[in-house]
């Protein structure tokens, strides 16, 4: 099987590396330090099975592992971690196998077997059953066989564009595939629907304005827009926005 | 680390005890008795009245005994709040309050029944003597009230202590980190993971060592220097700390396990969730007579709205400095939206105690 090894520790990466190269039927097709270098380097190399660290800096790995479920053809997830606390979230995102550092061999052979034993099929069946108890802090754009990963602090508004959402961010746009209804249901507390296609982000509104032909616009901190320009509000949404701003 | 320290028994903690109990209620009779036959032998002079002498004094003893203590059962939820001395103030002002407020009474009603020659003083005389006389043993009372909550409190206090101390024992996550980093080394590097070793084995001898005595800055910076090398093989360039402690004087005493805890919360907290790491700088002043080491480490931007810092740790700090500096040592903390600091400020001293 082709393994993905994600750790933020050396030591740790260099042990799952050694455990894995005295196997002939494995093979390490990468190493990550965190989990969007992790979701970067999937994309391209398409791993099998990840063996995923919980506690890393930026994104997390049970973050990352709802990421990986996203992917067309998701990989078997693998946690490796020296806590036990958090076994029931790791097996909400769908893991395959939950392996305690220090890590034995054994265990670790026992829980590739299991993730060998899982067709595609089954594995993306179990990627889109699995859900996530918190919010996600990171938004993933995949362009074929790259990914981007963007920090929900960083998103301006996210806009809805035929079959895809374009988010406006402070590093420029991209297309997700998430609907803008579920991206208003999970980021309520941080995100103001202004419009039927536009979801804005309330740490970044600078100011509600009035056109000269009455209509009610947002204007972003970002200075991305010119003074006049702004986002439509829609007339039913005017309201809920003042509450949210007045809120903040 | 797992779990919250007990709660400390309320009755413990109280200052003044409950007069609503059957036993304490008893007391009070029994000491107003005693009370009673003292004052009445010591005044006694006419020959054949000792007994009514006694059963009047003992009438008006009685019920500033157990007025006193019904009023104290009422006020003590109220009064507690106020903080120890604040307590026993009020309760000496209300009892000497009730005292005269009695005394005005007992003249009073004398004039209704009479001839009888009941009280034999002038109006102010009695309400003077009253006066000097419940003064003197309600202050006594509230002295020997106050030593006694004083040392019931020293001795909850302590055990807490040694419950934290117990509780400050290393993370179980840091010990399973480090030994799945010694696995990876034993291989790789078996010098490293043969110096790892003997690192986490000093390391715990100190941890299971600490709960009784306090240790010089010395020890307690070489326990903190250990774990930084345990941890720099596990994080790498990402950990790097500055000791800026040249001030320090090596031998001043301090409450053992107090400095590598800190230090391990400024890792656990901080630099192992940067994904660039980040430095740890402790700083030490000495000033004429106390002491002062600080610690600051960033954190992650994500984590500013949350209280960063294990509370757990640090709650544990302020007990043991608490017991060991009463109120002369303080533990402050201060949090910002990207880094962390906490100062810890005790009297310089090379002596045990």
């Amino acid at each position: 099987m082709r393994i993905l090894i994600v750790d933020d520790e050396g030591p740790a990466r260099e042990r799952l590396c050694r455990l894995l190269a005295d196997s002939d039927e494995h093979e390490v097709v990468g190493e990550a330090g965190n989990g969007a270098q992790a979701l970067k380097i999937a994309a391209k190399s398409a791993p099998d099975v990840v063996l995923l660290d919980i506690r890393m800096p930026g994104m997390n790995g049970i973050e990352t592992a709802h990421h990986f479920n996203a992917f067309e053809s998701p990989p078997a997830i693998i946690f490796t971690t020296a806590y036990d606390e958090y076994a029931v979230e790791a097996f909400d995102v769908g893991a395959v196998g939950y392996v305690l550092k220090p890590v034995r061999r054994k265990r670790l052979d026992r829980a590739l077997e299991q993730a060998a034993r899982l067709s595609n099929i089954t594995l993306s069946a179990v990627a889109k059953r699995s859900g996530i108890s918190d919010r996600r802090k990171h938004i993933c754009a995949r362009t074929h066989g790259d990914i981007r990963v963007i920090l929900v602090r960083d998103v301006f508004y996210f806009q809805a564009d035929q079959k895809y959402v374009r988010v406006h961010h402070r590093n420029g746009e991209d297309l997700i595939d998430d609907s803008l209804n579920y991206l208003e249901q999970e980021f309520a507390d941080d995100f103001v629907r202004i419009h039927r296609s536009v979801l804005v982000a309330v740490q970044h509104i600078a100011a509600l304005k009035k056109t000269t032909d009455g209509r009610d616009l947002v204007t972003l901190r970002d200075g991305s827009q010119d003074e006049d320009s702004g986002l439509i509000i829609s007339r039913r949404h005017v309201a809920d926005v003042r509450r949210r701003i007045k809120g903040q | 680390m797992a779990s919250r320290p007990p709660d400390v028994d309320k009755e413990t903690q109280a200052y003044l005890p409950d007069f609503c109990a059957a036993g304490a209620i008893f007391v009070v009779v029994l000491v107003s008795a005693l009370i009673a036959i003292v004052l009445t032998l010591a005044s006694h002079t006419t020959p054949g009245t000792f007994l009514t002498e006694l059963a009047k004094m003992s009438l008006f003893i009685l019920w500033l005994g157990l007025l006193g203590a019904a009023i104290l059962c009422q006020i003590r939820p109220w009064v507690e709040k106020f903080g120890q001395t604040q307590a026993f103030v009020i309760a000496f002002v209300l009892l000497e309050l009730l005292s005269l407020v009695l005394a005005e009474i007992a003249f009073q009603l004398t004039g209704i029944f009479g001839e009888a020659v009941i009280i034999n003083d002038t109006h102010s005389g009695f309400i003077l003597r009253t006066f000097a006389i419940s003064s003197i043993i309600i202050a006594l009372a509230m002295r020997y009230l106050y030593i006694s909550s004083e040392w019931r409190r020293s001795i909850v206090l302590e055990a807490q202590a040694r419950i934290s101390a117990l509780q400050a024992l290393i993370r179980p996550h840091f010990l399973f980190n480090s030994m799945n980093t010694i696995a990876s080394l034993t291989r790789s590097d078996p010098t490293r993971a043969e110096e790892a070793i003997e690192d986490l084995a000093d390391l715990f001898r100190a941890n299971l060592g600490a709960q009784k005595n306090r240790t010089t800055l010395k020890d307690e910076l070489e326990i903190a220097a250990i774990y930084q090398r345990i941890e720099k093989l596990r994080l790498g360039e990402r950990l790097n700390v500055r000791w800026n402690i040249g001030d320090l004087p090596m031998r001043a005493l301090m409450p053992s396990l107090t400095i590598q805890p800190l230090l391990e919360n400024a890792i656990y907290h901080g630099i192992e969730l940067l994904p660039e790491g980040g430095d740890v700088t402790v700083t030490g002043v000495r000033n004429d007579k106390n002491l002062e080491i600080e610690m600051r480490n960033p954190v992650a931007a994500d984590r500013s709205g949350k209280k960063v810092g294990n509370q757990m740790a640090l709650a544990n700090i302020r007990q043991r400095f608490e017991l060991a500096y009463g109120g002369k040592a303080t533990v402050s903390v201060k949090q910002t939206d990207d880094e962390f600091r906490v100062k810890l400020c005790f009297p310089y001293d090379e002596h045990l105690v």
